[in-house]
């Protein structure tokens, strides 16, 4: 391998008296760090770290956060588990179990909609196969921790009153 | 013969033939239809198969049109593609396109008709649709939904024609019309479930299947029914291990395009509760692994003494039964279940799938008094595999105090009094041959994954084989069954059986 071409550095045999003594390299490195920290000190604004979890990233409108399933009027999922959000999903991480409402004019309505968020990838394919206007994924909760994997498949009650925090 | 040109391309068809069948001849695929049914007669209510014949001013239906010789028939031209067209529009004007909830969504030929002949730009606003009953019970099998009725009078027909019971007609006119059922007459025959099937759109939907799975993710497996000894030929719907419905599978030799509603529910069975799962020795479940030393234990190793056959087993289980029995007796069990009312179209009164399996393989039959004397005519260990022989309280009565070894499906008497119980399958989880009462040999398939620990049968006769120290235990069913083609010489290879089944020594019924 040939160091040819690289700027002067470890690679290099022959320092100068100044870089061989380590010292005055500290001190150069040294100078850019206090340089950065007294910038930061006056100009707090523009640091881009953020003061996460007290401060949280503003998401454009169209960013998929975690699914909710919207309701009727009466607050009854406005879902008639037609499962084409379950045949469309790359990731297969819904399940619906259909059921007889005893409305026939809504004649079939979801006994189950469970959705595993762990296996979810989030790409909205299922807002944009439901018929119905019934899964949407603008929640923008990108929050998303449990202490099980259990707690990660949640069902339609908590879909349906989508307006936690993160936990679930 | 007539000769006729179909979109320029010249067929023979023989004198009678209609249009409509020399036209899928032609093309390679039906014209757009819906009134049509190749086993019902012509209504000609649809008028989407019109075509146009050189000579005639107008387009004409072909389902109702004879060929005649010399023909000139265009099927794809644009005359006949726009009529069709606008005659698809015509039968979507009142329809609520509620296909999410619709359980024919899938298998629809509104559906799949629109796609390839409609596509056009609705110009009714929904709320300009006449709305009818949605969700009728019209019978214990059956459920009507007014609204995605096309009228193609194919479910009257049906009713008409095949069964002969008429429940079905069409009420009112214009785009008041709908099908429906006389005030306190239900659809309740045998083969209501049928009317589902030729129902092109989802009008007629079935009760037990409904809203259980969209049909796009069934997984199909052909099979045959093991509900009576016609042997329907049937497709078992299937997902996820667990079976959703039977439908009838074309065999003109056996059931045509039907079957009967008793049968098309058989497969409830597989999935009930009491279905045995591991193997059980001296009432405690144990494994696999300690089966043979139980049975061994039994005094298995001189051979069983009796070896009662259900006629519910497939031929490679009888014979291997019998290959196993050696010299010890062979017996067929029936019980009172196993016999039921006859009716004119395909059920058999005989409600099992292989009695003329045991008549092939000389297998002796009996009720339960008979068997009760033959168990009392031996000793050794029985072996009793399939059915339920127990339910008799004569035989309960002659196996009081003997050892029985258990082949069986579901908790029963006879598994109750046995010794050592070994889980079999049942006809949906393993592959076999059913010999119909025409003497037909068809094959079924496996569709779904067995229960619990259950094992197929040949695999746990093989082991008794082994048992008994006979070395020819075969390790196949393959094997199974070319052993089985050189002892009953039935003029074929079982391994390679066709597919509508064969009838050893011609067609002759």
């Amino acid at each position: 391998m040939s160091f040819e071409g690289l700027p002067k550095g470890s690679g290099d045999k022959n320092r100068s008296f100044l870089e061989s003594i380590y010292l005055w390299e500290v001190v150069r490195g040294l100078r850019v760090t206090a340089g950065h920290l007294i910038r930061n000190i006056l100009h707090t604004d523009d640091m881009p770290t953020m003061q996460y979890p007290e401060e949280k990233r503003v998401y454009g409108d169209r960013f998929r956060g975690r699914h909710r399933l919207m309701q009727r009027d009466d607050g009854s999922a406005k879902c008639v588990a037609c499962q084409m959000c379950s045949t469309y999903c790359p990731a297969d991480c819904i399940e619906i179990v259909g059921a007889e409402h005893p409305d026939p004019k809504i004649e079939k309505y979801p006994l189950t909609f469970e959705i595993d968020l762990l296996r979810c990838v989030y790409c909205g394919l299922c807002e944009e196969a439901c018929p119905c206007d019934a899964i949407r994924l603008d929640t923008g909760i990108y929050e998303i921790a449990a202490d099980s994997r259990e707690k990660f498949v949640v069902d339609k009650e908590f879909l349906l009153n989508n307006d936690t925090d993160g936990t679930l | 013969m007539a000769k006729l040109t179909i979109d320029g391309k010249e067929i023979e068809v023989p004198d009678g033939t209609s249009l409509f069948d020399a036209c899928r001849d032609a093309r390679g695929e039906a014209l757009p239809h819906f009134c049509y049914h190749p086993d019902l007669s012509i209504a000609g209510v649809c008028r989407l198969c019109q075509v146009e014949v050189e000579g005639m001013p107008k387009l004409t239906i072909a389902c109702n049109t004879g060929v005649r010789d010399g023909m000139v028939v265009h099927t794809r031209n644009e005359r006949v593609t726009r009529a069709s067209t606008q005659i698809l529009e015509m039968h979507l004007i009142n329809h609520p396109v509620d296909c999410p909830i619709c359980d024919q969504a899938g298998e629809c030929g509104l559906q799949d008709q629109y796609m390839k002949y409609g596509l056009y730009d609705a110009e009714v606003e929904m709320d300009d649709k006449v709305n009818k009953a949605k969700a009728q019970v019209i019978g214990p099998h059956v459920i009507l939904d007014k609204e995605r009725c096309v009228l193609c009078t194919r479910c009257v027909r049906f009713c008409d024609e095949v069964t002969g019971t008429g429940e079905l007609g069409i009420f009112n006119r214009g785009n008041r019309a709908e099908i429906g059922t006389a005030p306190g007459v239900e659809l309740d025959n045998n083969y209501s479930m049928n009317t589902v099937d030729i129902c092109p759109v989802g009008a007629l939907t079935g009760r037990d299947f409904r809203f259980q799975k969209r049909v796009w993710m069934l997984k199909a497996a052909s099979s045959i029914c093991p509900g009576c000894a016609t042997g329907c030929n049937v497709r078992i719907d299937h997902e996820a291990g667990r079976i959703y419905r039977l439908k009838p599978r074309y065999n003109p030799e056996v059931n045509g395009r039907w079957m009967c509603d008793k049968g098309r529910l058989t497969y409830k069975a597989v999935h009930e509760d009491g279905r045995l799962g591991e193997p059980m020795v001296a009432g405690q479940p144990g494994n696999w692994a300690g089966v043979s030393g139980a049975v061994a234990d039994l005094g298995a190793k001189e051979g069983f003494g009796l070896a009662v056959a259900s006629p519910h087993l497939s031929l490679e289980e009888m014979y291997l039964l019998k290959k196993l029995a050696g010299e010890a007796p062979v017996h067929g069990g029936l019980t009172d279940a196993d016999r039921g009312e006859k009716d004119k179209l395909l059920l058999d009164a005989d409600r099992t799938p292989n009695r003329r399996g045991l008549g092939l393989l000389e297998i002796g039959q009996g009720d339960g008094s008979a068997l009760a004397a033959v168990i009392k005519g031996v000793t050794g260990p029985i072996l009793i595999h399939g059915g339920d022989p127990a339910a008799d309280p004569a035989v309960t009565e002659a196996l009081s105090g003997r050892d029985v070894v258990y082949i069986g499906t579901h908790e029963n008497a006879t598994s109750a009094l046995a010794a050592v119980v070994l889980p079999g399958a049942m006809w949906a989880e393993k592959a076999g041959i059913f010999v119909n009462r025409d003497g037909r040999l068809q094959e079924f398939r496996q569709a779904v994954a067995r229960h619990g620990n259950a094992r197929e049968d040949w695999r746990i006769l093989a082991e008794l084989l082994n048992v008994g120290g006979k070395e020819d235990a075969p390790g196949s069913l393959k094997a199974v069954r070319a052993g089985l083609t050189s002892s009953i010489d039935p003029g074929t290879d079982l391994n390679q059986l066709p597919e509508r089944g064969f009838v050893p020594g011609g067609e002759v019924r």
